[in-house]
């Protein structure tokens, strides 16, 4: 058998010219396809094997300066421009806290930041060089693995304010690794998007445990456009309208029974109530919220706010909107702080620079040629832009969902760290995704190992289908 | 014929997406078909057209696809998109003013010599 060496001895010169690993399978499968059907041909016409295979390499080109072209074809390509806004987002977060440490005095909050910052850079390149494939790889492996460390969390860990918080930066993750377990899904029909559901009830009971009302809200979010996303692509192989019937209709059922725990209780009507108007319950739960208002009701469009009066001093220096008024500012209350203090301006500009990078993201996503980097993406730029969202909203007084963090910018090293390890992956799947391909169904199809272990048995494949 | 090399690879991106704009097809079928419609003057090595569709495919002229074949082989089929279409058109343009004042120049010195 001297014939396939000279076409795999072709195929390793080309592929020793690319110096991108990741590319050359993809690169030299499609080659050696090419080199295949050129022999058959060739046989057909009444060549032997090896004059065949001889006349294949031939007319296919010096395999060196093939492999040099395709090389300079396939670079991993990063998106400079999501990278700057990243870098932007970086920057913004360390003077603003800066700023506020320097108000507020012998917290130290700017300090620990820093040293988390060097911290989540690292997380972040990690994460860039990285192959996000194995999120389909090893759907369940890394569900569960998440789910045990979640669990891990909410149990084991300390609790802030009556909270499993630590909880909290696992549970973000989720969506992610949901976006594999979906794409495992493939062709699985109904059963798939059933199987889904289930997974789906995991991490958000254990939200419910938490508990987080914003992360509930967010991994839900996220799981239903991951779900909506993959129908609309034809992923699980069943109607569309049905699924999404099916989809929306169990969601609607969900929330209604929801709706009706929460509603069922007094209390807890009241407060949904309060969140949507604060100015119901101005000094009882309602407070933070009215406050909130009231504080940007003094704000200007650019520069600091007017006096406020009420709080038993002129609130205009900023020192005492921080420190008396506005609690745990560098982490919750960000924005309303700095709408006060610089205007309306400044909230606008942060918004900005905030789109720029979702729609920025969106566009890539959407170029994404398999449907793992469609849906790896997805996962990660909802779970960015739903933390973001509410995160605004909240900072208007409409606390509804209390905020988790403003990516890259509020205080918290858990939350930072957890983002920066997002972004990376996402930028991580931008800078690879051409690459590849949905293979799990097809490849099964038309390998036929030699060896396969089968139920038991190893079973040893002498025949091998003729590479026609 | 060899024709110069060269001469070709300006050309054949012309070419390429000019065969794609009939029908999709992967990368073995394009040099066939070159083939056949050019009566074997554009002998295509492979070598080229792969670099050159990958290229291509990033500059978002094609798109590329995996479709099972008749022999239930799964092949990587390249087709035209909107951008492309729009660039072949393009191309044609520039290539028509381009032979024809290539025409103009052989044909006024025959004419002169007449």
């Amino acid at each position: 058998m001297q014939q396939p060496d000279k076409i795999t001895q072709y195929l390793e010169t080309v592929r020793q010219q690319i110096r991108w690993k990741r590319a050359q399978p993809v690169v030299l499968e499609e080659i050696k396809d090419h080199l295949t059907d050129l022999k058959s041909a060739l046989l057909e016409d009444g060549l032997d094997e090896e004059t065949a295979a001889d006349k294949a390499v031939t007319e296919m080109g010096d395999p060196v300066l093939v492999g040099e072209q395709l090389d300079q074809v396939h670079r991993p390509k990063p998106d400079w421009g999501l990278f700057a806004l990243t870098g932007v987002m970086f920057l913004l977060g360390f003077v603003v806290q800066f700023f506020i440490d320097s108000i507020l005095k012998g917290t130290w909050t700017f300090e620990q930041q820093i040293a988390w910052v060097g911290m989540a850079v690292i997380v972040m390149l990690a994460a860039y060089f990285a192959d996000f494939t194995i999120i389909g790889k090893y759907p369940k492996l890394v569900f569960f693995l998440l789910c045990a460390i979640t669990v891990f969390c909410c149990f084991f860990i300390g609790q802030v304010c009556g909270a499993a918080s630590y909880a909290i930066y696992p549970l973000l993750l989720f969506p992610t690794a949901f976006a594999g377990l979906v794409f495992s899904m493939r062709n699985k029909g109904y059963g798939g998007l059933i199987i889904c559901g289930a997974a789906f009830a995991i991490p958000a009971l254990l939200s419910m445990i938490v508990p987080s009302l914003t992360v509930f809200f967010l991994l839900g979010v996220s799981c239903l456009i991951l779900l909506t996303a993959a129908v609309l692509k034809g992923w699980f192989n069943v109607k569309k309208l049905s699924a999404l019937f099916i989809l929306y209709g169990s969601t609607a059922a969900v929330l209604a029974v929801l709706l009706l725990m929460i509603m069922g209780v007094g209390y807890r009507a009241d407060r949904v109530r309060v969140a949507l108007n604060p100015s119901l319950d101005p000094n009882g739960m309602g407070y933070m919220g009215t406050t909130i208002q009231r504080i940007l009701s003094h704000s200007q469009f650019i520069g600091s706010g007017t006096q406020m009066n009420g709080y038993g001093v002129p609130v205009g220096a900023s020192d005492v909107l921080t420190t008396r008024i506005l609690p745990e500012v560098h982490t919750d209350y960000l924005l309303t702080y700095l709408t006060y203090e610089f205007g309306w301006i400044t909230l606008l500009a942060i918004i900005a620079l905030f789109a720029a990078f979702i729609i920025r993201a969106v566009i890539l996503c959407n170029k994404q040629k398999s449907v793992l980097g469609f849906l790896t993406s997805t996962a990660i730029i909802s779970t960015f832009s739903v933390q973001l969202i509410v995160y605004i909203v909240s900072n208007l007084g409409i606390l509804l969902f209390s905020p988790l963090s403003l990516p890259f910018i509020s205080y918290g090293k858990m939350a930072l760290v957890t983002n920066s390890f997002l972004i990376g992956l996402l930028l991580s799947v931008f800078r690879t995704g051409e690459l590849v391909r949905d293979e799990a169904e097809t490849v099964a199809g038309r390998h036929n190992p030699f060896i396969q272990y089968d139920n038991g048995k190893i079973i040893i494949d002498l025949v091998q289908p003729k590479s026609s | 014929m060899a024709i110069d090399k060269s001469l070709l690879t300006g050309s054949t991106t012309m070419l390429i997406l000019r065969l794609l704009e009939e029908a999709d097809m992967y990368g073995y079928q394009m040099i066939e078909e070159l083939n056949k419609k050019s009566k074997n003057v554009f002998a295509l090595k492979a070598g080229t057209l792969y670099p050159l569709l990958h290229s291509l495919e990033q500059k978002e002229l094609v798109t590329s696809y995996e479709k099972t074949a008749d022999n239930a082989k799964v092949r990587k089929y390249y087709s035209l998109t909107k951008k492309g279409s729009s660039h072949l058109h393009a191309k044609k343009e520039e290539w028509k003013v381009y032979s024809s004042a290539v025409n103009d120049v052989l044909g006024g010195a025959t004419f002169a010599t007449a």
